[in-house]
């Protein structure tokens, strides 16, 4: 008993103050990077002051709509209110008829991104992205992707791959893993034609030799990584799977701009930027104007390539 | 243990048949998208909802021939309490908060397995529920709902 | 410097007296907050991650390994007394664990569960220490076919399960397939049988399930009841410690358990669940008591608690040589891990030694310290089957909702564990089984996918699943087990067989 209340002030001592000034949805499980955004958030805004304590709350499902619903409908008006998503939200909207979308809450800014990463078991005889390219045009049910849920950021970027390179979308052989860990382990193991994720999913493989990088979707060849892009290939293909913080709808100006000069203060701190190395995320920062208009042009490009693939109609 | 016919299980099998209907009428809504492997999202669910309907059938011939077990004599009125109590709980929980919602549950499960003195079970669950909302809540940042109770004594900002 | 040296270096540095106090409030604070029916080890770990950042590496280190381990073992603790398992890999536990308990066996019901997590974690920590880079090669051949076939070996030998009626066990099993089929098909995006409800798009929520199933449901049966059954609780009757009997009749399912759990665990995608359901079936299979199956049998208990705890550490083979998270649980641990600054992958090992070793001596000291925790307090446990009966349930749904709240706080999840709560005692009122419907909605959704996935490969080929020899071997074993039974029972004259063809069922 003395080691539970030992355990209990040890625990206490580290954890208050006890009110809670941001709470943070994260619209997923506990351990995916939605969730790893927000409680990173967490503790760098109680670190460095900005918020005295935050607490970080899952509402997982359905590509973090079900999360995205809930937030909206609850916290109208509440600017201690934040949420996480990202891109797989904004194609999860769509091919999940979703009633909530991102233009009812108050999206605030982009945090980080990742780019996209094409590759094949280090034993496949494909060495290029010219080769799978080829191949894909030859007989594209033979071209096996292994890659994150249907619908989300692999899934476009395979579409979007198969229509620059004048491929039906809709013939692709695209096979849907829960999570880039079980898609890594099918590509590993030899069991598909190639694989596509977030290039951070990839890069121990990569560097040990067990895998071939054969193109990204950057928009620049990438400084340390040693492979073309899309672009370069001559694919019209960029895509950056990003993750953004947004607040509740209905907020008053003075409300957004506190935020957003929150957002900004964790941002520029050294804390928010060791942690970023620390889990190998790139500062994609921005806000404001340029964010709603990056954003839109994102939903307008997902829902064509959508309904191209057939999952959205 | 053969007995007669067995009304109850012949409802049973009325609701297996309506649970098979609804799976197969789903099913038949879906797209079919395939793709490469033949099989598209509708195919398990329609094998799922065939094999309900004919455990439905085979319901109906245990029950004509009543080979349903004994059913053990139960109350009605303590499952009542409890599943109002849970009722309770999930209308009152975020209007009244955690320790309100579930001090209700905690009072009505006692009445259920027979403790009469509600005033007492009441404020013991009450008491109880508020002391795993501040463990749960303040220390380890759980996020549970609060209501008058806990604003009173941990107010915001 | 070699493996031992790191080793040795390792577990001197996490022998040291603070070390040793991290470690234990690290245990302390992952039982207490494990043992919430609903909390499993993720969700566990999540919540305690934080108070681990404050420490130095080392001892930031250990207490999460103490978490980890603390977490694990909670959900057991509640199982077994209260019926009412924190996650899905012990669910098992609960079958036979329950029963022990109520006969007043708790206590041994316990330590053979904390015992045999001892074993299996120890042997499974070393196995991970000097065989994972050549146990994920083997791992990695697994493909769809072959984890379709597994599945479709635990479907068979699981249905051990199943009780003794067929129409029963097989209508449970067919809902809990129903049920899986709630919620957007992976494969293709596609929503099913969620009539437009959002939160029915992500589908039914297994703890959920588990919890109402057997917390709920359980409660409202027994609150019901007209007479007193002879199952009555019985606190403690014996000792509490473990008889010589219990000892020889533990050891065995601990190694074979872990020898079941850790390569499953080990698989990207082999699930702990499998592994102690195949550990139960084995069991059943060998023991030498088959009439205390159903009714409280230690083995039931000893071989999957330890398979359960082995897979858990079979599922670091894949976190640290690939940097592979296969359970949500792994999730967590490699955020803690990034938090530490080890990037797990294939080159761990020879980049990084010291904090690997480091993390291998520390869950050592944390498992020993979980038995040095534990052991003593089981007293204390099963003081809890003391408690006037009212309190005791009222306790029990005050928790068991409090895991589905801190979960997921909307009224829709605490609905579906009213719902499911109120079927749960429709089928024990009607005899039908309860594990099969938990069982159909953990391996549903997995064989369907895999399944799918292989054939999307084979471009639609069905002889994919027997051209794997693995696929093909797995498959063969499970036509045998479901096949002999029927066989034997259709032959059945005597006492010997129908006794044997009524065990298949």
């Amino acid at each position: 008993m003395r080691n539970f209340v030992l355990a209990g002030l040890f625990a206490g001592a580290m954890a208050l103050p006890a009110a809670a000034d941001y709470t943070i949805i994260a619209p997923a499980n506990p351990g995916g990077g939605w969730d790893q955004t927000a409680r990173t958030m967490q503790t760098v805004m109680q670190e460095e002051g900005i918020s005295r304590s935050a607490q970080v709350q899952n509402v997982p499902g359905a590509g973090g709509t079900i999360g995205l619903a809930q937030f909206a409908s609850q916290n109208r008006g509440n600017p201690d209110a934040l949420i996480v998503g990202g891109y797989v939200m904004v194609g999860a909207i769509l091919t999940n008829n979703s009633p909530v979308s991102l233009a009812d809450v108050t999206p605030i800014a982009r945090l980080t991104g990742e780019y996209e990463a094409i590759v094949v078991p280090a034993a496949s005889p494909i060495e290029s992205i010219d080769g799978l390219i080829e191949q894909l045009k030859a007989d594209p049910g033979s071209v096996s992707w292994a890659g994150g849920s249907a619908g989300g950021t692999d899934h476009i970027a395979v579409g979007l791959i198969a229509k620059a390179a004048g491929v039906d979308p809709t013939t692709i052989n695209y096979i849907a893993y829960s999570g880039g860990g079980e898609a890594l382990a099918a590509i590993l193991g030899n069991q598909v034609t190639a694989g596509i994720s977030s290039l951070g999913e990839f890069e121990a493989q990569i560097q040990a030799g067990t895998l071939r990088l054969l193109a990204t979707s950057a928009p620049e060849p990438i400084e340390g990584v040693d492979a073309t892009t899309l672009k370069e290939a001559g694919l019209d293909v960029v895509l950056e799977n990003w993750r953004m913080v947004a607040a509740a709808p209905d907020l008053t100006d003075e409300q957004k701009a506190k935020i957003s000069a929150d957002i900004e203060a964790m941002v520029t701190s050294e804390n928010w930027q060791k942690q970023l190395a620390d889990k190998g995320w790139a500062d994609t920062y921005l806000a404001g104007a340029e964010f709603d208009a990056q954003l839109e042009s994102d939903i307008a490009a997902t829902e064509a390539v959508l309904r191209d693939i057939g999952l959205v109609k | 243990m053969k007995r007669g016919r067995d009304t109850a299980a012949l409802f049973i099998a009325a609701g297996l048949a309506v649970v098979g209907a609804v799976v197969l009428w789903d099913s038949a809504r879906l797209a079919d998208l395939g793709g490469y492997s033949g099989l598209g999202p509708a195919s398990v669910p329609r094998v799922v909802g065939f094999g309900l309907l004919g455990l439905a059938l085979w319901t109906v011939i245990a029950a004509l021939r009543g080979e349903f077990p004994e059913r053990p004599a139960q109350n009605p009125a303590p499952v009542l309490w409890i599943v109002a109590g849970l009722a309770a709980q999930l209308m009152l929980l975020h209007a009244a908060g955690f320790s309100i919602a579930t001090g209700i549950l905690f009072a009505f499960t006692a009445r259920g397995f027979g403790k009469r003195n509600m005033a007492l079970s009441l404020s013991v669950g009450i008491a109880l529920s508020f002391a795993v909302w501040c463990v749960f809540s303040q220390l380890l940042m759980l996020h549970l709902p609060a209501g008058p109770i806990e604003q009173l004594i941990f107010r915001r900002g | 410097m070699d493996a031992y040296t790191f080793l040795l270096q390792g577990l001197a540095t996490a022998s040291e007296p603070a070390m040793l106090l991290y470690a234990l409030i690290g245990v302390t604070l992952g039982t207490a907050v494990g043992v919430l029916p609903g909390i499993g080890p993720a969700l566990t770990v999540a919540l305690l991650l934080p108070v681990t950042y404050r420490l130095d590496p080392a001892g930031s280190l250990i207490m999460f390994a103490g978490i980890y381990y603390g977490g694990m073992y909670g959900g057991s603790t509640t199982s077994i007394l209260l019926n009412t398992p924190g996650e899905s890999a012990s669910i098992i536990t609960a079958l036979e664990g329950n029963k022990m308990a109520r006969k007043g066996r708790g206590g041994p019901a316990l330590a053979t569960a904390a015992i045999g997590s001892f074993i299996a974690g120890l042997i499974a920590t070393l196995l991970l220490a000097f065989l994972a880079p050549s146990i994920v090669k083997i791992a990695l051949v697994f493909g769809p076919r072959e984890y379709f076939a597994l599945m479709v070996l635990a479907f068979v030998t699981v249905s051990a399960a199943f009780g003794d009626s067929a129409l029963r066990g097989l209508t449970s099993l067919f809902l809990g397939l129903a049920l899986a089929c709630i919620g957007i098909d992976q494969l293709t995006g596609q929503a099913r049988l969620s009539f437009g409800v959002p939160d029915l798009l992500d589908g039914i929520e297994v703890t959920t399930m588990a919890v109402a199933m057997f917390a709920v449901g359980e409660a409202l049966f027994i609150a019901g009841q007209r007479v007193r059954q002879d199952d009555e609780v019985t606190a403690v009757k014996g000792s509490v410690w473990m008889s010589l009997q219990d000892w020889r009749r533990s050891w065995k399912p601990w190694l074979r358990g872990t020898a079941i759990g850790f390569p499953i665990g080990a698989m990207p995608a082999g699930g702990a669940e499998i592994g102690t359901f195949l550990s139960y079936a084995a069991e059943k299979k060998l023991t030498k008591h088959p009439e205390e199956f159903g009714n409280g049998a230690i083995e039931g208990v000893a071989g999957p608690e330890a398979a359960n705890n082995a897979s858990a550490a079979g599922t670091l083979v894949p976190l640290l040589t690939l940097g592979l998270p296969t359970s949500a649980t792994a999730a967590i641990m490699l955020a803690g891990f990034q938090q530490f600054g080890l990037q797990p992958g294939p080159l761990l090992f020879a980049t990084n030694p010291t904090l690997v070793w480091g993390l291998i001596a520390s869950l050592l000291i944390a498992n020993a310290m979980l038995l040095v925790l534990n052991l003593p307090l089981i007293g204390l446990w099963v003081k809890l089957l003391t408690i006037p009966r009212h309190w005791l349930y009222a306790g029990i749904l005050l928790f068991a909702t409090l895991g589905t709240i801190g979960a997921n706080p909307s009224s829709f999840e605490l609905g579906m564990l009213l719902a499911f709560g109120v079927l749960g005692y429709v089928m024990r009122l009607f005899g039908y089984p309860i594990a099969p419907i938990v069982v159909g909605l953990i391996l549903g959704p997995m064989a369907e996918q895999q399944l799918r996935r292989a054939l999307s490969i084979s471009q639609g080929d069905w002889t994919t699943l027997l051209q794997s020899p693995i696929a093909a071997v797995l498959l063969g074993l499970a036509a045998l087990a479901f096949i002999v039974p029927l066989i034997l029972r259709a032959r059945g004259k005597g006492e010997v067989l129908s006794q044997m063809a009524a065990d298949e069922d």
